[in-house]
């Protein structure tokens, strides 16, 4: 019995030092999270309100995004469209040719990672740097992100040390966190000022001002497109909000999710170019506007990139972001993938203990368990379920409809057989112990279910 | 046909239930309220690894931001004076106006800058900065940061945040919320990232 996920997760779990570490780092930001959670007596509202926004934001792209196009083009923007991941990487090239640009300077954008931007540029003889200091360790590492929000989480200091002694002349043995942040804060200031156009993704799109707004904690976004007169500004077409009003629901949501924090450091509204400047926006489809006929899976396009369901999934953490094969990883990957290729990814869905913790953090409340829960049965339909999946789904359906049960028959030899073996000898039938929310639905499974269908 | 159409063809067939737009009136009522807006800022300022620093009359402000900045030489501001409890001050400590420089660039080297903040946001320390020089660079790449704020811009929550600001006739603003800082580095929290590394929100 293995999985793509499984003989990744082999890997992973080699170094026990360093597991250890992932589990418990990102475990205390679940934690700082609940911490933010339950200073608001708001909090559960504010979770339904922003899931109420997106959905009806998503159910009227149509009409929002013509509308942010008009307004984005009286303040002075020009408005691209991009079906899919070639089209959205030709535009970024057309505009950085026309104006000449051989430094390329970018904030932080999972929809580049997507889409494969940087590869595609550097192929055609354009420097990209990253700007996002986890972002640029990776960069300069030739590695991918193992989470969305922390980029860099699965890399040791000792390995950045050493890196920026070769790539930024630092003094060999010293791997002091600040220092080498230092370090890279003065290496990067070159490459912001000699920059001849920056990128960033968008956190939020407003229709009604046409404004693209961008949280960062490190001021990069606005380091880079403050310096060079081109900005390009590239987001997937659910990132957009109807107004201001539903910006003060999502940014009171995304950091205290994410990372623990009441809010990012910068919060970016950007809605004309600069004086004598110019600021392109690039809308992207690559497979969104299908998502939307897919009622059992359209509350993907809800989510806000805010990493909670990786820092509180009891796989993720104890597996690492490379034992997934879709390039994000966790709860919101393994449905992003299965949406994206099921026949490509559909490994992942076997990383999920559905304990449903992830969909219980969720600030946009994507059914992201439910929906794992969805794709096991479909696995049938696709002729890849192997037996052993089929003991798993259906002695996880059985656990939801009994909660009380799920310790116990995580014993229980029938459905430990159907488990990888990673995964029972490293603890996760411990999980339960360290959380104060592991929150088996309130309602049975087979409720929810229901419910979800009538809507 | 254009990917323009395209793309919304295929939002319009794929497109589902039309779902209503929520009411967001009962939440802005519940949200999140302080008694002592002035405390709960300098409180929550400390959280975001910068600080507040209330202005009492008979206060001089050149005075309290050279004891926080001793070091600062190339002190850029916009600001000729500050209003501090209906006493105007003239602002002498500054060096230079951003907008002298040629290019964005150059105000690299920049110790301190002197900025406008329009509204304070009590549940999390963001100040409003509607972009008022040319150069906004300046509110990013300068080593320390000094946001004027008058305490009666204090807020309560992002939900009355955003029914004040405005971006302007530059088209920017931003709500910044404390020093830049990062944790890419196994997860040590570090300041100054790439943008300011020390910000000091003063309440006038
Ligand atoms: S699915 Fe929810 S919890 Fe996960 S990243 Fe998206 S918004 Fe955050």
């Amino acid at each position: 019995m293995s999985t793509k996920h499984s003989r990744n997760a082999e890997k992973f779990l080699k170094d026990k030092e360093q597991v250890r570490w992932h589990d418990q780092t990102l475990w205390m930001v679940r934690a700082k999270r609940d911490n933010m959670s339950r200073q608001l007596p708001e909090w559960e509202r504010l979770r339904d309100m922003a899931c109420a926004i997106k959905m009806y934001s998503n159910s009227h792209l149509d009409l929002l995004l013509q509308e942010f196009e008009k307004n984005a083009q009286a303040n002075g923007a020009h408005v691209y469209w991009a079906k899919d991941a070639d089209e959205y990487c030709s535009i970024v090239y057309n505009i950085l040719r026309a104006h000449s640009v051989k430094h390329f300077i970018k904030s932080k954008s999972m929809l580049a990672e997507e889409c494969g931007l940087n590869e595609f540029l550097e192929e055609k003889g354009v420097e990209v740097v990253e700007s996002d200091l986890g972002e640029r360790i990776l960069q300069l590492m030739h590695k991918k992100p193992s989470h969305i929000v922390m980029p860099a989480i699965h890399i040791k200091k000792e390995e950045i040390g050493e890196l920026f002694v070769k790539e930024m002349g630092t003094e060999p043995g010293n791997n002091d966190q600040t220092y080498l942040t230092h370090a890279a804060r003065k290496n990067l200031r070159r490459k912001f000022i000699e920059a001849e156009a920056a990128m960033t993704g968008a956190n939020f799109a407003v229709a009604s001002t046409g404004e693209c707004v961008v949280c960062t904690n490190e001021g990069n976004a606005d380091m880079g497109t403050s310096q060079p007169k081109i900005q390009i500004t590239a987001f997937g077409m659910e990132k957009i909000v109807p107004d201001r009003e539903s910006l003060g629901v999502f940014t009171r949501l995304l950091a205290r999710s994410g990372t623990g924090q009441p809010i990012t450091t910068y919060t970016s509204h950007y809605r004309k170019p600069r004086t004598g400047g110019e600021l392109h926006i690039i809308i992207v489809d690559n497979g969104r506007s299908r998502i939307l006929a897919d009622k059992e899976h359209v509350k993907t396009l809800n989510c806000l990139r805010c990493g909670a369901c990786m820092n509180t999934c009891p796989v993720y953490r104890r597996s690492g972001g490379y034992s997934y094969t879709y390039f994000i990883p966790g709860p919101i990957g393994i449905n992003l993938g299965m949406l994206k290729a099921p026949l490509h990814y559909f490994d992942n869905v076997s990383a999920c203990s559905l304990c449903y913790s992830c969909q219980n953090v969720c600030p946009a409340k994507v059914d992201l368990a439910d929906q794992i829960y969805r794709w096991r049965q479909k696995l049938d339909g696709l002729s890849v379920a192997s037996s052993s999946k089929k003991v798993m789904s259906g002695g996880m359906k059985a656990l939801m409809e009994h909660p009380h049960l799920f310790n116990l028959a995580l014993r229980n030899a029938s459905v430990v057989n159907g488990l990888p073996q990673w995964m029972v000898y490293n603890g996760l039938n411990d999980w339960g112990k360290e959380h104060d929310m592991p929150q088996f639905a309130k309602e049975s499974f087979n409720e929810m279910w229901k419910k979800n269908k009538i809507k | 046909m254009s990917s323009r159409e395209d793309i919304l063809q295929s939002i319009r067939r794929n497109t589902q239930v039309r779902y209503e737009k929520p009411d967001l009136s009962e939440l802005e009522k519940e949200a999140v309220v302080y008694p002592d807006k002035v405390k709960q800022f300098c409180d929550i300022m400390k959280l975001t690894g910068g600080r507040a620093v209330v202005v009492e009359s008979g206060d001089d402000v050149n005075e309290i931001i050279r004891r926080q900045y001793p070091e600062a030489r190339r002190i850029a501001s916009n600001l000729m004076s500050i209003v501090c409890l209906g006493k105007e001050q003239k602002l002498a400590c500054a060096a230079f106006h951003p907008d002298d420089v040629a290019n964005p660039g150059d105000l690299d080297g920049t110790d301190l800058a002197i900025v406008a903040g329009r509204v304070g946001v009590c549940e999390n320390g963001a100040v409003w900065v509607q972009q008022d020089v040319e150069q906004r660079a300046v509110y990013f790449i300068s080593e320390a940061l000094v946001l004027v704020l008058d305490r009666r811009n204090l807020v309560n929550n992002m939900h009355e945040a955003y029914k004040r600001i405005d971006t302007g006739e530059y088209g920017y603003g931003v709500f910044i919320s404390g020093p830049s800082k990062t944790a890419d580095i196994e997860q040590a929290l570090v300041m100054g990232a790439h943008g300011a590394r020390d910000v000091t929100v003063l309440l006038v």
